[in-house]
């Protein structure tokens, strides 16, 4: 009885088992066509962009409006290149010999530049931080950029790349960042806070070129003191320098040095 | 442009120009020439030494510019190089001294030379104010003089023959070269150097000299 019980149990278990086998090997046929599908698309795709930017890598290096449109699209299509080739990624399938695939694509030509580029910026603000105090706008970095004394300098960037520059410096853990001071972009490379007087003041000159005391007791009613004392501070940080040939002393920010010789 | 100076010729910021050199007004001033605040000495030690080395650069690529070897302050605040007109901003003596001093300083690389009055052939005018108001101004200092002259006597072949002064700085052989039109003074300064490092011989007295490279 027992027995005779049993034996459908059995069969009925083992064919139950047959059948989750026969799932399962389909699922797995199944997945593994997929990611081979999905694998020979990635592939495809990978040597059209492969192509794409070796047939445009020159434009890439030297137009800075395409090289920015290029990086949309990567962005636009998830894909960090910056990220990419300091994180051995984990679809290792793909980096063959642990390059990543953008090094491996465009011979580290795109993301060097930027790490370049990023090189270029730290010394150019290293260089300049006795002067503005570690304050610099984007479009003085450029030109100096331009003008190109460092390793690789000489070259024509545009405000995109150096704020992807900047950014693809943040993994050093470094101070380095971009701040907005009225319409104008800085970089700021020393890890200081700007009160609000301060950021105030700096705006101001921005807008006017420079300041004086008495200016800023007009426009911001402010005490004279407290005048004093944030144009001081500034001064104290190299972040303004003051000149004292026009009957009351004027107050210039050196972060817009070459702005000031455009403007006059 | 002209640093007319009272003195000898010896003394005289160059006044003659080069056939290739150019008006002052295309040379390329580095772009803090144009910020007001560049005129007055920063009270902040900081901000200050970065304004000192900017002002070292500024002089030396003026003065290479214009080919002057040597500056007398006083007359040079009136220049471009030490007033800016076109935003209304000048030097004074007093803040220009302390640039040429802080350039003669090791810090500033030795890029500048007070003359010191007593020894030079010129009238000894206002000595008390005269006092630090000339100088060399190194934009090639005399040991890099020393290395350009041999560079060009190698060049040239010239090795062995006597040269008079008046032929390297003046002659058509070296028109060309950064130090022709070169104040006589610092030739014999740099031809020293030769001298010191064994490359060259000195002939000949005072105001006939000749000299022959080994």
């Amino acid at each position: 009885m027992d027995h005779r019980r049993r034996t459908p149990g059995l069969s009925s278990l083992s064919s139950r088992g047959l059948q989750n086998h026969h799932y399962t090997s389909h699922g797995a046929a199944l997945r593994t066509r997929n990611a081979q599908s999905l694998e020979t698309q990635l592939s495809v795709f990978q040597s059209l962009l492969h192509n794409f930017a070796l047939t445009h890598s020159k434009d890439i290096r030297a137009n800075p409006a395409f090289r920015a449109e290029f990086a949309r699209m990567c962005s636009a299509l998830n894909i960090d290149f910056l990220a990419s080739s300091y994180h051995r990624d984990n679809k290792g399938a793909e980096a063959k010999g642990g390059e990543s695939i953008w090094a491996q694509l465009l011979g580290g030509s795109v993301n060097d530049f930027y790490f370049n580029l990023g090189v270029l910026i730290v010394e150019e603000c290293r260089a300049t931080r006795s002067e503005n105090g570690g304050l610099i706008s984007v479009s003085d970095l450029k030109t100096r950029i331009l003008k190109g004394r460092g390793i690789g300098g000489g070259m024509e960037v545009s405000d995109d790349d150096i704020k992807r520059a900047v950014d693809s410096l943040a993994p050093l853990g470094s101070c380095f960042s971009i701040m907005k001071i009225g319409h104008r972009s800085l970089i700021r490379s020393v890890p200081k806070e700007l009160n609000t007087d301060q950021s105030t003041v700096l705006e101001a000159i921005q807008v006017l070129g420079y300041v004086t005391v008495s200016m800023l007791q007009i426009n911001l009613s402010w005490e004279r003191p407290r005048a004093h004392a944030v144009v001081e501070d500034l001064m104290a940080d190299s972040l303004v320098w003051v000149d004292t040939q026009a009957g009351e002393n004027e107050y210039w920010s050196p972060a817009f040095i070459t702005a000031a010789t455009s403007a006059t | 442009m002209t640093t007319a100076s009272p003195l000898p010729s010896n003394f005289s910021a160059t006044s003659t120009l080069p056939p290739g050199a150019t008006a002052p007004s295309s040379l390329p001033f580095i772009p803090q020439y144009s910020f007001p605040p560049f005129f007055t000495l920063q009270p902040v030690a900081s901000t200050r030494s970065s304004q000192l080395s900017s002002w070292s650069t500024h002089i030396q690529s003026y003065c290479q510019h214009n080919r002057i070897f040597s500056l007398t302050l006083v007359d040079a605040l009136n220049t471009p190089l030490f007033h800016n007109a076109q935003i209304h901003r000048r030097l004074n003596l007093r803040d220009a001294k302390v640039i040429l001093a802080w350039m003669a300083s090791a810090e500033g690389g030795n890029r500048a030379e007070f003359i010191s009055t007593s020894t030079t052939k010129s009238k000894k005018a206002a000595s008390g104010e005269e006092d630090g108001g000339k100088c060399w101004i190194y934009w090639r200092r005399p040991e890099e003089w020393a290395a350009a002259l041999e560079e060009w006597v190698d060049r040239t072949g010239q090795k062995g023959t006597v040269l008079t002064l008046y032929e390297i700085v003046e002659g058509d052989a070296s028109l060309k070269e950064e130090f022709w039109n070169m104040d006589e003074d610092l030739l014999r300064k740099s031809l020293a150097v030769c001298v010191r490092r064994g490359k060259a011989q000195i002939f000949g007295g005072e105001g006939s000299e000749g000299v022959k490279f080994f």
